[in-house]
């Protein structure tokens, strides 16, 4: 079963076993995925529990062209967690400055929707065309931020190279992608 | 528009993991949804974390966490989220900005130097850097500065230039603690751009040293 039928089937007829099923798959996955870049269990599991309610609520507007499903849950959970380390922020700051308790909502979520398919097709062939090495290393560095250090030690390899081999990926990725 | 100057890859790439400063993610969001090729880039690195997230090792959700989404879904929706404004409570240097901007709120503007003037942008969770419109007269030479955080400005009209090249709507330049830099503002029309800075800017030259008590960025 693919990931892409089951949102589909939520969006459709709010279909509840589909959506357990993804429940089941993806939200000890975001909140592993939360653990292991700093966040606590319990932020962890909030977030993870409101990225499952967002994936319900929002189903019919995944578009299984442009992005896969975990990717698409990717944002999701990014989202959540930048709006809720700006809540956070906010009410420090109310705390600090009782006059400007009065906080307006920023409405603002910067997510670039890519409107164009030929797009889509020519980011899965660059993603393809990196190498298994040049993958990892971006992963590794910018979504699981582990820093360069702990990257050379894991990857057994000097951190010179780790710096060189993570500017190499990301010129050919833009390379690949640039008009 | 041809868009020559962009956003560093590892901009780019902070912006799509979620890991930028509220005002550097504005810079970078109103840049990438004016420009194909950074919003290819960014969706390659969400595909790059939607695979990672697969292969996440699972942590055990809270026994009850399924039902408790349940819960939720059968609870009518509560209308929380407010209509953004559309009219502004001040007055804006521009009136006709991006999409992304009108949804922002502003606060007063104000002249910083002659032939200069701001607009902040109020970004409540913005925490290390502050965003703010920068409005500039034809022809203007801002002064030389340096920064002793990063500068990340986006043309919105107009243009100007400096040793990097010449920057117009749509472009992007990058500046932090190295660059030492004196953008002339094109002599047609004026500059408008958006910026996000973090740290202090200083001034070089004796008349930046005699006006930087005055320029508040
Ligand atoms: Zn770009």
């Amino acid at each position: 079963m693919e990931w892409a039928e089951l949102i589909g089937r939520v969006a459709a007829h709010g279909d509840r076993g589909a959506f357990k099923l993804l429940f089941e798959h993806f939200a000890p996955r975001v909140k592993g995925f939360l653990v292991k870049t700093g966040m606590s269990a319990d932020a962890a599991e909030e977030i993870a529990q409101m990225t499952l309610l967002t994936v319900w609520r929002k189903a019919a507007q995944f578009d299984p062209a442009s992005a896969g499903a975990a990717a698409w849950i990717f944002t999701i959970a990014r989202n959540l967690r930048i709006d809720s380390a700006r809540a956070a922020a906010r009410r420090a700051k109310a705390a600090v400055n009782a006059e400007r308790d009065e906080t307006p909502e920023v409405a603002l979520s910067p997510e670039t929707m890519m409107s164009r398919s030929d797009d889509v097709s020519r980011v899965s062939a660059a993603i393809q065309q990196l190498s298994d090495e040049q993958s990892t290393v971006i992963r590794m560095s910018f979504i699981e931020e582990h820093p360069h250090g702990e990257i050379a030690e894991r990857l057994g390899i000097p951190l010179g190279t780790v710096k060189s081999r993570i500017r190499l990926a990301m010129a050919r990725l833009k390379d690949l992608l640039d008009d | 528009m041809t868009i020559n100057h962009h956003p560093p890859e590892d901009l780019l790439a902070d912006f799509a993991a979620g890991r930028l400063d509220e005002a550097d993610r504005l810079v970078i969001g109103v840049h990438a949804a004016q420009c194909p090729n950074c919003q290819r880039f960014i969706a390659a690195i969400e595909q790059l974390a939607g695979a990672a997230l697969e292969q996440a090792a699972p942590v055990a959700m809270a026994d009850d966490a399924f039902a408790t989404i349940m819960a939720a879904i059968d609870e009518p929706k509560t209308a929380s989220t407010p209509a953004p404004t559309s009219s502004q409570p001040v007055p804006l240097l521009d009136d006709d900005l991006p999409e992304m901007l009108r949804r922002c709120r502003f606060a007063k503007s104000r002249r910083v130097a002659p032939g200069v003037k701001m607009q902040p942008i109020v970004l409540p969770g913005a925490d290390k850097s502050r965003a703010f419109l920068l409005w500039s007269a034809p022809g203007t030479r801002m002064l030389e500065h340096s920064h002793t955080g990063t500068e990340l400005t986006l043309v919105l009209k107009g243009s100007f230039s400096h040793q990097g090249g010449e920057y117009r709507p749509g472009d992007f330049d990058f500046g932090d603690g190295e660059v030492d830099h004196q953008p002339l503002v094109g002599s047609d029309m004026p500059c408008l751009c958006l910026v996000a800075m973090s740290g202090d800017l200083q001034m070089h030259g004796w008349l930046g040293r005699l006006i930087s008590p005055f320029v508040r960025l």
